[in-house]
């Protein structure tokens, strides 16, 4: 029982190798040799790859920030028209990618585009071009992310506040504070942890994004690492940038870390505890924020929802040139397979930790949950590179036949890569599941005879299935939105919705991935309104 | 102490590589026995049933069971192999399940080896769960969880049961039921128990033999009224909170003298050379009180306890003394009033370290 080399242990400790090998080859090819690339760049764009990623990644943390915290805490401390509605609605916002809603704001705002159709429609013919505002570029690519992931600081930022005691406020209010004064002393910082943790979160989007910023034209270290792959053939150097990028983003984990010093931010549960009471808006302050939240909701989820829909109107040729059937089962297919291959070895390894308690197993479960802060076409490019050396430097000496063609450009792989990717998710999801199971409950199952299995088969799946479908979910909507490892490994003639709306937007072909974007968004939203529940998470606190 | 039903032998038990309880023995005698554990919190007593229970390892000793080692230094037999039933002290009923199907799990482990003594609905009314079966474990109180988990260890017929701090979150007004309701189950089953315990009364009722763990040691390992009337060690006189130790001589083997008190006589449990400088042990109700003795000493505390009032009289010699009184007595002293004793003072067994 307590052996902690048991088959559990040998297993987690597999797929936390296996998680770990891409995410060391990032690491280890920051020794090798480059090309001449690393010169030309280094003396042309890496300055401006740097400071464009720079600016754009404040610009999304302030934007969602503001967006994110401001409508957590409307919802979460005060009830106006809708509020319910919007508690959930907002959420939605997921199931637009930030490519997509790129695709939406270039349709809407260029020349001639929605806009200009409206105005015309609605006033006559008339030079409308010039006074229609352009969102693209910098501009366009930090709203299209923050519209898109300002979900992620919501979600956290909400059920921080959602576990607040109403015994904080009362205290705010028996020193005298405003609503305001409370708001940004007691309430902002008690739920500051939750805040950053979803900040880091789009940090970490942030940086590895791909569609919106290569749509946009807008160089950034992500864009410069899938050129010098492309362009210059470079592995090394688009592994060295990666490594480049990931110290980024541990270096805002690190000065974040430190800012907070000794602080405590997390409350006694038992005892002490007094639900809130949601405060009534009337009049214009009602109408405010009601306003405020419809605008975000309007503009996050309406607006790209409508554009699409309006193009598939528009040009419905285009949705019967695509075979939608194919697209679906495609998606479909990798969903399927994907979440069930990352359930599953999570669940394991999990379980492995659990029973295990050993602290390699430990420090390599930590390691390989770090898949998720590295974006995914840096991922993408250092399986390549691992399969290539493998294949190079073993198989072929061994005198085997080649197997890059069983692991690029296969489902197999790209099973692999989204595996190493969203294993975080996962085993995140599955581990938060675990640690309401207290160890107590494994114990008595082990006095009432219960073996180790079946202990895991009786006691924990059927307590996790909420967690395991919750998770699923989650997997399921990124990688219906995944964009760049799907585009480097999916097979030849093999395309998903996310890849066909991209292969038609870089044709400028903007009218016909209006289909794919519109199915994904639909699709996408129905996976967020079955687990809304769950993302929102009221009653399982 | 070679055919006990169960026996702990020279034990280290252990929680992280870190000692809590060291050289541990003791043993239960016949099968169906009720020993408990008593000691204050964090001192271990968790430890010492987890590692029975098989989910703690040993380095040193042996438990035994019916003969069979269970745990030693070269063996540990799993906690599944071992018919031992643990009920902890926080909720651990399988969250997913209803209270009644987490006591039918329990009753399946039953299956085939024993018969019950008490059947399951017996235990489920004893203990009072009957209204709590279709609910789950989130919707019952932490008492309700911990008498469902008591109800689920009942029904497996362990040949030991293990059982921490059972009545802990049990309310006060309710617990002496449970207490007489559990001992009944106990007893009517046959069911050998090690219950561990920071109330001494609780362990005075439920156990034939009661353990003192302090200090990281066994202390005392007797019947409950040795351990209450004839502890062994200054440690347990403080744990047990029964007196105060006050400087005597013995000046015959069935007296002493103390400056304050005079003469004492009575019975040593343990004899001393005449002329030792002694510690006496002074209980609450060693000393009688007597308004018309001379022997008066000044009154600083009262403590009222509803059938008795314990006053605590300071002497010349600054000791305090505890004196029981039946609260019904004819009249009250304050405090600051002389409050007088009895004479001669008789001490039936006299506690001397």
């Amino acid at each position: 029982m307590l052996k902690q080399f048991n088959i559990w242990y040998v297993l987690s400790l597999l797929i936390s190798i296996i998680v770990i090998i891409p995410i060391l080859t990032v690491f280890s090819s920051f020794f090798e040799n480059t090309s001449n690339y690393f010169d030309v760049l280094k003396n042309t764009f890496l300055f401006e790859y740097t400071l464009n990623s720079f600016i754009l990644l404040t610009s999304v943390l302030t934007l969602t920030f503001i967006i994110g915290t401001g409508t957590a805490y409307l919802v979460s401390f005060y009830e106006f028209p809708y509020s319910n509605f919007f508690k959930w609605g907002l959420i939605l916002s997921f199931a637009v990618p930030p490519y997509i809603y790129a695709y939406s704001l270039t349709a809407f705002f260029e020349n001639y585009g929605t806009a200009f159709t409206i105005l015309k429609n609605l006033f006559g013919e008339a030079n409308y071009n010039k006074h229609i505002p352009k969102f693209d570029g910098m501009f366009g690519s930090i709203l299209s992310i923050s519209f898109s992931l300002f979900g992620y600081v919501y979600i956290l930022a909400r059920a921080s506040f959602l576990y607040q005691s109403q015994n904080l406020i009362d205290l705010g209010k028996n020193l005298g504070f405003s609503n305001f004064r409370c708001f940004y002393s007691i309430i902002l910082p008690a739920a500051r942890p939750a805040i950053v943790a979803g900040l880091s979160l789009v940090a970490m989007e942030t940086l590895a994004e791909f569609g919106a910023v290569d749509f946009f034209s807008i160089n950034t270290l992500t864009t410069g690492i899938y050129n010098s792959w492309i362009a210059f053939d470079d592995l090394a150097f688009a592994n060295q940038l990666s490594f480049f990028l990931l110290m980024f983003i541990f270096a805002l984990f690190i000065l974040e870390n430190l800012s907070r010093k000794r602080a405590k931010y997390h409350f006694n549960s038992r005892g002490g505890f007094k639900q809130k009471k949601k405060l009534k808006l009337t009049k214009s302050k009602a109408l405010l924020a009601f306003m405020f939240c419809f605008f975000i909701f309007f503009v996050s989820f309406l607006f790209p929802l409508i554009q699409m829909l309006y193009w598939t109107l528009k040009f419905p040729e285009n949705l019967f040139d695509l075979n939608i059937l194919d697209l679906s089962l495609n998606t479909l297919y990798l969903v399927v397979l994907s979440s069930l291959v990352l359930i599953i070895f999570s669940l394991v390894s999990n379980y492995g930790n659990r029973v295990s308690k050993n602290k390699l197993l430990n420090l390599m479960s930590t390691l390989s949950i770090s898949g998720y802060a590295i974006p995914g076409v840096i991922l993408a490019i250092a399986f390549i590179t691992f399969i290539a050396w493998i294949d190079d430097s073993m198989i072929k000496n061994l005198g085997f036949l080649s197997i890059k063609k069983m692991f690029i450009g296969s489902i197999f792989g790209l099973v692999i890569v989204y595996f190493v990717r969203f294993y975080s998710i996962a085993f995140n999801g599955i581990k938060s599941g675990y640690e309401k199971i207290n160890i107590h409950v494994d114990e008595s199952a082990y006095l009432l005879g219960y073996s180790k299995r079946k202990t895991f088969v009786n006691i924990h799946v059927p307590f996790l299935r909420n967690s395991l479908l919750f998770v699923g979910i989650l997997i399921s909507l990124e990688i219906i939105r995944e964009l760049p490892i799907t585009l480097i490994l999916r097979p030849f003639n093999f395309e998903t919705f996310a890849t066909t709306a991209y292969i038609s937007a870089s044709e400028d072909l903007l009218e016909a991935a209006a289909v794919p974007s519109l199915f994904l968004i639909l699709i996408a939203s129905l996976f967020i309104i079955v687990s809304s529940k769950y993302i929102l998470r009221e009653n399982n606190g | 102490m070679g055919n006990n039903f169960f026996e702990v032998k020279n034990v280290d038990f252990k929680v992280g590589g870190i000692t809590k309880v060291a050289n541990v023995s003791f043993a239960i005698e016949k099968e169906g026995d009720i020993i408990c554990l008593l000691g204050p919190s964090g001192i271990g007593k968790t430890t010492i049933l987890r590692t029975i229970a098989g989910l703690e390892k040993i380095k040193r000793g042996s438990i035994e069971l019916k003969g069979n080692v269970l745990s030693s230094e070269k063996k540990n037999l799993e906690p599944e192999e071992r018919n031992i039933s643990l009920a902890f002290q926080e909720n651990s009923l399988f969250p997913h399940y209803t209270v009644e199907k987490n006591i039918l799990l329990g009753a399946e482990r039953n299956k085939g080896k024993k018969d019950h003594q008490v059947s399951l609905q017996e235990i489920i009314e004893l203990l009072d769960i009957s209204l709590t079966l279709n609910k789950y474990p989130h919707e019952i109180s932490a008492g309700e969880a911990q008498r469902a988990s008591l109800a689920r260890s009942l029904v497996t017929q362990p040949d030991l049961l293990l059982l921490d701090e059972p009545l802990s979150n049990v309310d006060q007004s309710f617990k002496e039921e449970i207490q007489e309701k559990l001992k009944k189950i106990l007893k009517a089953s046959k069911i050998t128990t090690i219950i561990v315990t920071h109330d001494s009364y609780e362990a005075f009722y439920l156990g034939s033999k009661c353990g003192i763990i302090l200090n990281q040691e066994l202390k005392q390992f007797d019947d409950p009224y040795n351990v209450y009337h004839l502890p062994n060690s200054v440690e347990v006189v403080n744990f047990l909170n029964r007196g105060t130790l006050i400087p005597a001589e013995v000046t015959s083997p069935k007296s002493l003298e103390n400056k304050d008190l005079g003469t004492i006589t009575g019975n040593f449990i343990r004899p001393f050379p005449i002329g030792s400088k002694v510690k006496l042990l002074v209980q609450p109700e060693d000393l009688h009180h007597d308004d018309k003795s001379n022997l008066k000493f000044e009154v600083v505390d009262r403590k009222f306890r509803g059938t008795n009032f314990i006053y605590t009289l300071k002497t010349p010699s600054n000791a305090l003394l505890p004196v029981f009184v039946h609260s019904h007595h004819i009249h009250q002293h304050e405090v600051d009033e002389k409050f007088g004793i009895k004479r001669p003072i008789h001490i039936d067994h006299i506690v001397c370290f």
